[in-house]
Parts: C-alpha cells; sequence; structure tokens
C-alpha cells in the first residue's frame, strides 16, 4: 500500500467532494436536525401551559405572571382575539383582568374575573393555570401569604430531554458523513466506471478504499464536531468526545465502504441504507427513553460510541470510566476492517470481470 | 392529441414488472410499510392529563380532594411520602408535607411552614402550583377562602370540551406517517424517472409507437397509483378508514397526485441518483412540515397553512380524530387540489423538455 497514492487520491475526492450536493447534505442535516428536534420534538414532549392575558387596568398580577417559570404566557390588548385563540387550542387559558382589578381585590370586594380555558387544553394544564391564578390574585391583596412552603428536590438529576436527542443528532451526523458520503461516492465511482479508470492507473482498491474511508472519516469527525458545537455539548471530557467522534467515524466509514462495495447501484444503496439503518440507529433508543434495558442497546455497534460521548455530556466522566466501551468499539472497528478489505477484493474481481 | 389506452398501459406494466421483479425493493417496501404501522401501534393511544402528588399531614385528618386533573394520595409518614416522590411510585411527582399541629396554627393566624418535595425533573409550572395549592389549603383552614372559584364556577370552557377525551399522540401522527410514505414513494418515482433520463431508456420507449405525452401519462399514472395504494393500505392497517373512508381515500388520491407532480420535478432536475436525493430532500421536507405541525396542539401558522400538504395533513387529521366529514374539510381539498394542479402541471412540463431535449 502506498500512502503517496492514497494522500493522491484523498487530494482528488477533497478537492471534488464540496461539490458533491451529498457533502453539503451532511454538513446542512445536524443543524436543521438540532433545530427540529430542539424546537419541534422539546417543545412536543414538555409543553408548557400557555395563559393568554388582557389587562384592561394594568394589573399586578400580569406583570408576577410573566415572572413565573413553566408559563407561556402571552399579553394581549383584545379579548375577542384572546377568546379566538383559547378556543383555537392555541392558549390553555385566558385571563381578562379589567379596569381597576387591583384596587378591586385589595379593598376586600369579590372582583371580576375572567378565567376561560380552551375545550382542547389538557385537565392538568387547566388546574395548574387555575391555582396558579388564584395565587396570584393573592399576591395583590397585600397580606403575608398563610403559609411558608420550603422545597426539597428528590432523587438523581436525570439528564434533561435536550441531552437525551443529542445522541441522535451524532447519529445522524456521523451516518450520513461517514457512511453514507463514501458509499455513494463507490457507487457513482462504479457507475461511472471512473473507479475502473483509477484501477488501471498504478493505484489498487485498497489505496482507494483507504483514501474514500479517510474521506468519510474526516468527514464524520467535522460534522461530528459541528453537532456538538452548536449544541453547546462539549462534555466534561475533551478526549472522551473526540476519541468516541473518532470510533464513531471509522465503524460509519467501514459499514459504507461494505456497503458501497456491495450495492450494484445508487438505488440499491439508499434501499439498504433505508432497510439497515435501523441496525445503526436503534442504540439512540435507550438513551431516549432510559428505562428501557441497555443490553438491548448493548446489541448494537453504535452504542459504543455514543454511550461514551452521552455520558461525556450530561456526567463528569473521562476515560477510565468509559475505556470498556470504546474497547469494545474498537474490537468492532478491527472486526470490520477484513470484511472491508474482503468486499474490495470481491469489487475488485468484478470489475475486472466487466472491463 | 389522442392518449392510446393500451400503451399506456404497456409502459405502465413495464414499470411495474421492474419495480416487482426486484425483490429487494418489494422487501423492503413492505417491511418499511410494517415498520411504521408497527411504530404507530406502539404510540401512546392516550392522553395522561392528571398530575398525581402525594400528601401527608402529620397528627391530622387533612383530606385534600381530588379533581379534575389533579390526583391526590395521602402517607402515612413523611418517610413514605418522600419514599413516593423520589420513586415515583403511583406516578406521583411531588409531595405536600405538613407538619404537626399545622391545622390549629392556621387557624390561630401563625406561619405554617409546609415542605414540598420535588423529584427532580419535574416542570416548573407544577413546582409552582403545588406551592400555592399549599397556601391555599392553609388560607382556607385559617377562615380565608379563596376570592373566587376558579376551579368550577367561575370557569368558561371554549369550544367542544375535550376534557378526557383528547387526541392522543397515536392519532396525531396519522397525517405524519402518511405524509413520509407519499414522500418515500415519490422518491422512488424520482429516481425511476432520473433513470430512464440518464440511460436514455425513455429515448428507446420514443422510438416505439409511444409519445413523450403517453410516456409522461404513463409515468404520472404509475407514481400516483403506487403512492396511493401504499398510502391507503398504511391508513387501513392503522385504522384511520374507520370514519369517512371515501373522503379519507380522495385526501390520499390528492396526495399522490401531488407527490407525483414534485417526484417528477424532482426526477427531471437530478442528472443522477445523488442529485435526485437531493433535490426530493429539499422540496419534499417543506411537504412534511404540515405533518409535524399536526403533532402540536393549536392552529398551524400561516407559512404553514400555506404549504402545498397542509390540506393533506389537516384533512386527515379532522377527518380520523375530530369526526369531519366531507363537507367541512372540502375547503381544504380545494386548496391542495389546486396546488396538485401547480405542481403536477410544473413537473410534467420540465420532465416533457428534458425528454424532448434528449
Amino acid at each position: 500500500m502506498s500512502f503517496t497514492r492514497i494522500r493522491t487520491i484523498l487530494g482528488r475526492e477533497l478537492r471534488m467532494g464540496p461539490r458533491s450536493p451529498l457533502v453539503l447534505y451532511a454538513f446542512v442535516l445536524p443543524v436543521v436536525m438540532t433545530l427540529l428536534i430542539r424546537g419541534v420534538f422539546g417543545g412536543l414532549f414538555a409543553p408548557e401551559p400557555r395563559l393568554g392575558i388582557v389587562d384592561e387596568g394594568g394589573s399586578q398580577v400580569t406583570q408576577r405572571a410573566q415572572e413565573l417559570d413553566g408559563i407561556a404566557v402571552t399579553v394581549m390588548d383584545d379579548v375577542d382575539a384572546m377568546l379566538d385563540r383559547v378556543e383555537g387550542n392555541d392558549l390553555d387559558a385566558g385571563l381578562v383582568l379589567p379596569a381597576g382589578f387591583d384596587a378591586t381585590v385589595m379593598s376586600g370586594t369579590p372582583a371580576d374575573l375572567g378565567f376561560y380555558v380552551g375545550g382542547e387544553s389538557l385537565e392538568s394544564n387547566r388546574i395548574l393555570l387555575a391555582v396558579t391564578t388564584l395565587d396570584l390574585v393573592r399576591g395583590v391583596e397585600g397580606t403575608a401569604p398563610p403559609a411558608e412552603v420550603e422545597i426539597v428536590q428528590l432523587g438523581e438529576d436525570t439528564p434533561d430531554l435536550t441531552a437525551r436527542l443529542l445522541p441522535l443528532i451524532v447519529m445522524y451526523a456521523v451516518a450520513i458523513a461517514g457512511a453514507f458520503v463514501p458509499a455513494a461516492g463507490m457507487v457513482d465511482e462504479k457507475v461511472h466506471r471512473t473507479l475502473s479508470a483509477v484501477l488501471v492507473s498504478p493505484a489498487k482498491m485498497n489505496e482507494v478504499l483507504a483514501a474514500k474511508g479517510l474521506l468519510g472519516v474526516i468527514l464524520a469527525l467535522a460534522t461530528g464536531l459541528v453537532t456538538l458545537a452548536i449544541n453547546d455539548a462539549w462534555g466534561s471530557s475533551i478526549a472522551v468526545t473526540v476519541l468516541s467522534l473518532l470510533l464513531a467515524g471509522v465503524m460509519m466509514v467501514e459499514i459504507g465502504l461494505v456497503l458501497g462495495a456491495w450495492a450494484r447501484d445508487a438505488n440499491t444503496l439508499f434501499t439498504a441504507f433505508k432497510a439497515g439503518g435501523i441496525l445503526i440507529f436503534f442504540p439512540v433508543i435507550i438513551f431516549l427513553f432510559p428505562s428501557l434495558p441497555e443490553w438491548i442497546a448493548r446489541l448494537g455497534p453504535s452504542f459504543y460510541f455514543l454511550d461514551p460521548i452521552f455520558q461525556a455530556v450530561t456526567t463528569e466522566v473521562g476515560l477510565a470510566d468509559v475505556w470498556v466501551e470504546l474497547v469494545i468499539g474498537l474490537a468492532i472497528v478491527a472486526a470490520l476492517a477484513p470484511i472491508v478489505v474482503m468486499m474490495g477484493r470481491n469489487l475488485e474481481g468484478r470489475l475486472a470481470r466487466t472491463t | 392529441m389522442t392518449l392510446r389506452r393500451h400503451t399506456i398501459g404497456a409502459i405502465i406494466a413495464k414499470d411495474a414488472r421492474l419495480f416487482t421483479r426486484d425483490r429487494f425493493f418489494v422487501l423492503i417496501t413492505l417491511l418499511g410499510l410494517a415498520f411504521y404501522v408497527v411504530i404507530f401501534w406502539f404510540l401512546p393511544d392516550t392522553v395522561d392529563e392528571t398530575v398525581a402528588i402525594g400528601v401527608h399531614a402529620e397528627g391530622s385528618s387533612l383530606h385534600m380532594a381530588a379533581g379534575p386533573g389533579l390526583q391526590v394520595t395521602t402517607f402515612e409518614s413523611t418517610e413514605a411520602l418522600r419514599s413516593a416522590v423520589e420513586e415515583g411510585s403511583e406516578g406521583v411527582v411531588a409531595g405536600l408535607d405538613f407538619p404537626q399541629g399545622f391545622a390549629e396554627a392556621a387557624r390561630n393566624g401563625e406561619a405554617v411552614r409546609i415542605t414540598q418535595y420535588v423529584r427532580t425533573g419535574t416542570p416548573d409550572e407544577v413546582t409552582t402550583a403545588l406551592g400555592s395549592l399549599a397556601s391555599e389549603v392553609v388560607a382556607s383552614l385559617a377562615g380565608d377562602p379563596p376570592p373566587f372559584d376558579l376551579v368550577s364556577a367561575d370557569v368558561v370552557v371554549l369550544g367542544e370540551d375535550r376534557a378526557g377525551s383528547q387526541v392522543s399522540l397515536q392519532e396525531r401522527m396519522r397525517p405524519l406517517l402518511a405524509v413520509f410514505i407519499l414522500v418515500v414513494e415519490a422518491l422512488a418515482l424520482a429516481s425511476l424517472v432520473s433513470t430512464e433520463i440518464e440511460q436514455r431508456t425513455v429515448t428507446a420507449v420514443l422510438v416505439t409507437p409511444a409519445t413523450a405525452t403517453e410516456f409522461l401519462a404513463a409515468k404520472s399514472l404509475f407514481g400516483t397509483g403506487l403512492a396511493f395504494a401504499e398510502t391507503a393500505l398504511l391508513l387501513l392497517l392503522i385504522g384511520a378508514l374507520a370514519t369517512a373512508p371515501l373522503t379519507m381515500l380522495l385526501t390520499v388520491m390528492l396526495g399522490a397526485v401531488l407527490v407525483t407532480g414534485v417526484a417528477l420535478l424532482a426526477g427531471s432536475l437530478g442528472k443522477d441518483f445523488i442529485g435526485v436525493v437531493f433535490w426530493s430532500i429539499l422540496f419534499m421536507v417543506p411537504l412534511m412540515v404540515p405533518g409535524f405541525a399536526a403533532l402540536f396542539p393549536g392552529s398551524a401558522a400561516t407559512w404553514v397553512k400555506a404549504m402545498p400538504s397542509y390540506g393533506l395533513a389537516r384533512s386527515m387529521i379532522d377527518l380520523s380524530s375530530y369526526g369531519a366529514g366531507f363537507a367541512d374539510v372540502a375547503p381544504l381539498l380545494l386548496g391542495l387540489a389546486a396546488w396538485c394542479a401547480v405542481l403536477f402541471t410544473a413537473g410534467v412540463v420540465i420532465l416533457r423538455r428534458k425528454v424532448h431535449a434528449l
């Protein structure tokens, strides 16, 4: 194997690569996934009760409501518009505070307050908003609170949803850049017969595979780091994070090269990814739903780089804490290497027969 | 121009043979469909509308009544309450621990110190509301009733009250799954079209008596039929055809025409398979946005309503989850049909130009 030839082929890959829409896709996807998953699914699994307020007299209730944690408050000017939003389930509840509301409450006379809930709002949100509103109005009375409440947190600090979704985003980033880009490149070269052209030069198949693999590892590492950067998730140990990403890149590249060497055309490759993707992706489930048994995720090779990344992001860990996972990951990489070589030889033979 | 049915039929039959000959594709298509069906049935089919809390009142028989949205469990000791909150047993996420003699202290107007246990990760709004609830209990014991009854009498419910029968995540997923299947099928059609252009088999077809129009008609019919059949099967398997089946099938048919138009566009613009994937994703991702929007409560934003597939996703959820009929979704279907006309025409025109250029 000649390192000079590998460098030459890699140079060509790096020059030609950015022209492929897939490389652009590999870099854009983590950003889109981050926005989608954090914005869309984060809000889906942890929705805040939504309260609309029309304040006709500058009540303290409005100001105090806006300072509350965990309740999305929208202050509006028009009662009818707010009621429409409550009815359309754009708000869980609406509060109308008439002019002079605070003065009425402070004088001890019954206050006229309109509280509306949407038919589609959850019962839990209705009660939470009702009780909170009651407390806000009590606050206007100006008397000392009847009770002092001390809050005690119990249980271990579990990673929040954003952290639990991170393995999914990282997985997409490294799988597209590390596996799909080299595989698609191989298939494209086979279909357009440029691979045969390269092989009539002194370059050998294993050098072509090494160059394409290196490109995949560089891309996977880059997209993985970009993903962690935009998610502000460098973790407690940079060494663990970078080593895990490197492991991810090499493992994905090997899978990509095997598929790229095997698939006869892009359609077959795409279909294989569509079907086989689940085998690579399923370990992310354990991070999303920690109550599931971990052994299921351990059956998937990607667990051995996702778990160290997840641990580094959510807890204080060093290499000593995750070395077992990393070593198993390396063993998988080592086991895949001869399969890549074998598939390369097989492809070389097929190309020789068809040219 | 006259379209000859037998010519179109022959081209469709050729495409169908190509599609079914590859057992790998057929197997993967069926496996994919089965996978979506399994995912659907594993999704939660009910909505948990209750916050479960625990209460312990040392030396007192305090009874806090549960109500809609609130489940109250009484514990015999502080340890039992702490343990329940920590482990989340009986779904308890937080608890109130009232001290010995708190009722008497409250009645005497003395300050009462209450401990509120909260499991880590409990939403802020629950913590806030529970503190308010504790204060209200003490105020009530002190003879200071709430200024108004927000929990029942003074509350006005707007719209149909769906308390206890909310639309579940499973039901909300229906449009997204259907749109996803349509998009995947469109990708397959786009690839088929691109392959015909790239390998120039289209020119081989056109040296036969078949005309370009017949070729385009056959591709469109095959793509629409394939997308429609697979999506209709999916909807059948996920129970979406139980109400207003004909209107639902009409909706799916329009959806199939819509994605076929997009597939013709992507297939014409992509030079090879990778190009087709790129163009398809560029076109198809926006089409999936209304499906995602259907997962959320409330009305969609104006820009989401302007998306071509909004009528498809909204009609599906209205028909399957809100008991709507044809008359209710007719304006949405009209908008969808208009988008179908625009995208389908654009797809056919661009593909025709590409075919003529070969």
